[in-house]
């Protein structure tokens, strides 16, 4: 356990039953038998911290994102790679319910041939917060996105989770629009909107400060159906085509899509008592990279999942304001 | 004596640095970047209004240079966990290390009775200054958790170094920005003031009273080390009488419906025991139906505030309904 505030460092070994705590990482390095560090630092201090740990001969699982550009992403995979250690990034939200009920509906042909996805994320970082704090500016609002780089990661990783494996690699025709719509000098930007093509599939990634509700969802279309998971207030909503009259298609959708809403209702309020959040894939995360560490198999998330993200980041960066 | 108040600008803040300059002293009122400094600060000459950011850190050891001791009381009472650790703790842990870097031996701390075990107390307990602390604190809130934290921090850093600390845990401050508060209920529907534990007494602080027991503490002259105060007034009401004076004295006309107390314990209980038997006590329900919580709220227990008038000589000079007159703009000089 390692804080640069000693009172945060000993508050956090406390809450979780560790012995030792520390304020410097390279000294908990030197002095501590560590297997897998988590790196869980603002972004723009990950590369060096990641770095320093691979060099100690540890796995490494660190927060999105990995690093600040596809070429500082390729440094510290080639250090892992040449210290025979694994180095993860946390992509959750793949791993929550209702992204993996989506990828099972592609999987099995539901929706049919995948044209288009979009992701949207609407948070209200701007009224309010850690973000919006002008007293203390928080670091995020230095990084080449400002605080919208701390969320890009999620976007770009849930678009092309679903973008067929043999189009992953061929993202081209990004235009992205990165706007400071609510004004002032602390914002770099709080919105994106931005277009990609990969392969045969379009894809929307957009990010706003200013709706409500606060939303993330991935939407998903398809040549037989479309379907849309949220992740903030769980739920799947499909539309697919049934056998039968096709007349009474909209008809059984309709209801299907009533009964769901329903669910969820009282599902969110379920979540809520069981203190269930919007984190609940990261459970599932880590325990398929733990299980991975120790078979010595793939993890859930790997190279090309965290080199085709920073790929698609850097080309959005390089895309400013160009839609 | 020149004192660096931190939360100058803020609600018991403001009556602290009056309090202060009346008594004698001058101020270093540290206010955050973007406040906006009182007007009537501004011309004169006693106060020097510097700003900053406890959080960051070193960012205190210009504003703690040249100064006789420091009134801390900045915090943060909302948000989350990570927002409240760091405008409470870590603003305090930068704090020290500029008394420190300066060579500043004074500090009077606001404390909380938020840091007190409440749930394990034998009924109508007497709560003072050697009632235990929280045993459980993950299961309160966050602003017990880090008020205790924060009060570990000063604590130790006092003990070590041979500070005169002290440390002053108001009970339920009020005041004209502040007549409302948790314990005592909430509105519902505008026209109906729900009292919560109608029955149970409210250790009830008035401002500026509780400013006065600052500059009290500030003046003390005892040994190096750390002295612990409550603070409350001398009479104290119950949260029904508080919510109807509160109600006549600002003229409004919302019905007061009562929640007596057996009834929030019977429900908190019941509560409890579901979550226990059905979701292994992992469920996360409303405040109101968390047993330690109501319990921290308006369990029924009696109060003292004599160690701090003897020690300190503190006396309140304003009773509770004389408070809420003067809050609601009704009052006369107390």
């Amino acid at each position: 356990m390692c804080d640069l505030s000693p009172a945060l460092a000993e508050f956090t070994a406390e809450r979780f039953g560790v012995p030792n705590w520390f304020t410097d990482y390279r000294a908990m390095l030197d002095a501590e038998d560590v297997d897998v560090v988590h790196v869980l630092t603002p972004p723009a201090t990950h590369q060096r911290i990641v770095a320093d740990s691979l060099e100690s001969g540890c796995h490494v699982i660190v927060e999105k994102p990995v690093a600040l550009s596809n070429a500082d992403f390729h440094a510290l995979w080639a250090l892992s790679q040449s210290r025979h250690k694994m180095l993860v990034e946390n992509h959750n939200y793949r791993f929550n319910a209702p992204v993996r009920k989506l990828e099972s509906l592609v999987a099995d042909g539901t929706l049919g041939k995948v044209e288009e996805i979009e992701v949207r994320m609407a948070l209200d970082i701007r009224s309010g917060g850690r973000y919006a704090d002008r007293n203390l500016p928080h670091p995020s609002h230095q990084l080449p996105a400002g605080v919208i780089h701390e969320f890009i990661s999620h976007l770009v990783y849930l678009f092309l989770h679903f973008v067929p494996e043999d189009q992953r690699d061929s993202v081209e025709s990004v235009r992205a629009a990165w706007r400071n719509e609510g004004g002032g000098e602390l914002f770099k930007y709080d919105s994106l909107d931005a277009v990609l093509i990969a392969g045969a599939v379009h894809g929307r990634l957009r990010f706003s400060s200013r709706q409500w509700p606060d939303a993330l969802a991935v939407t998903v279309r398809g040549s037989r159906g479309v379907a849309s998971a949220e992740l903030f207030h769980p739920v799947l909503q499909l539309t697919k085509q049934r056998g039968g009259s096709k007349h009474l298609t909209p008809l059984v959708n309709a209801l299907g899509q009533s009964a769901t809403l329903f669910r969820s209702g009282f599902g969110s309020i379920w979540s809520k008592i069981r203190n269930r959040t919007a984190y609940e894939g990261l459970d599932l995360f880590l325990r398929q990279t733990y299980e991975a560490l120790a078979s010595g198999s793939k993890p859930p998330v790997g190279f090309d999942d965290m080199d085709r993200t920073s790929r698609v980041i850097d080309a959005l960066l390089a895309r400013e304001n160009r839609l | 004596m020149k004192w660096l108040v931190t939360g100058a600008s803020g609600f018991l803040g403001r009556h602290v640095v009056d309090a202060a300059l009346a008594r004698g002293h001058s101020v270093r009122a540290l206010l955050r970047p973007v406040s906006a400094t009182p007007s009537e600060w501004e011309s004169d000459p006693r106060i020097e209004v510097v700003r900053g950011d406890l959080r960051a850190r070193g960012s205190g050891e210009a504003m703690a240079e040249g100064v006789d001791g420091v009134i801390h009381l900045a915090a943060a009472k909302e948000g989350d966990l990570y927002e409240q650790f760091s405008g409470t703790v870590l603003a305090t842990e930068n704090l020290i290390e500029a008394m420190r870097a300066q060579g500043v031996e004074r500090m009077v701390l606001a404390g909380s009775f938020a840091v007190y075990e409440y749930l394990d107390l034998p009924r109508m307990s007497l709560l003072d200054e050697t009632t235990p602390l929280a045993i459980d604190p993950a299961v309160r809130d966050e602003y017990c958790q880090t008020k205790l934290v924060q009060e570990r921090l000063v604590r130790r850093a006092a003990d070590e170094a041979g500070w005169h600390c002290v440390i002053l845990r108001p009970g339920v401050i009020f005041g004209s920005e502040n007549l409302w508060n948790g314990r005592v209920g909430f509105a519902a529907g505008g026209r109906w003031w729900v009292c919560t534990g109608s029955g149970s007494v409210l250790p009830v602080a008035y401002v500026e009273n509780c400013a006065e027991a600052f500059v009290n503490a500030a003046e003390y002259q005892g040994e190096r080390g750390t002295q612990t105060f409550n603070v409350i007034d001398d009479e104290l009401p119950t949260h029904r009488s508080y919510l109807r004076e509160m109600r006549r004295s600002s003229g409004g006309g919302a019905r007061i419906i009562p929640l007596p107390w057996p009834v929030m314990q019977t429900l908190a209980a019941a509560a409890a025991l579901v979550n226990r038997l059905f979701f292994k006590g992992t469920a996360k329900l409303p405040g109101l139906l968390v047993p330690a919580r109501v319990h921290a709220r308006c369990r029924p227990m009696r109060y003292s505030n004599a160690r701090i008038k003897e020690v300190l000589g503190w006396a309140p000079r304003c009773d509770w309904r004389a408070g809420i007159a003067r809050s609601t703009g009704h009052g006369v000089d107390a």
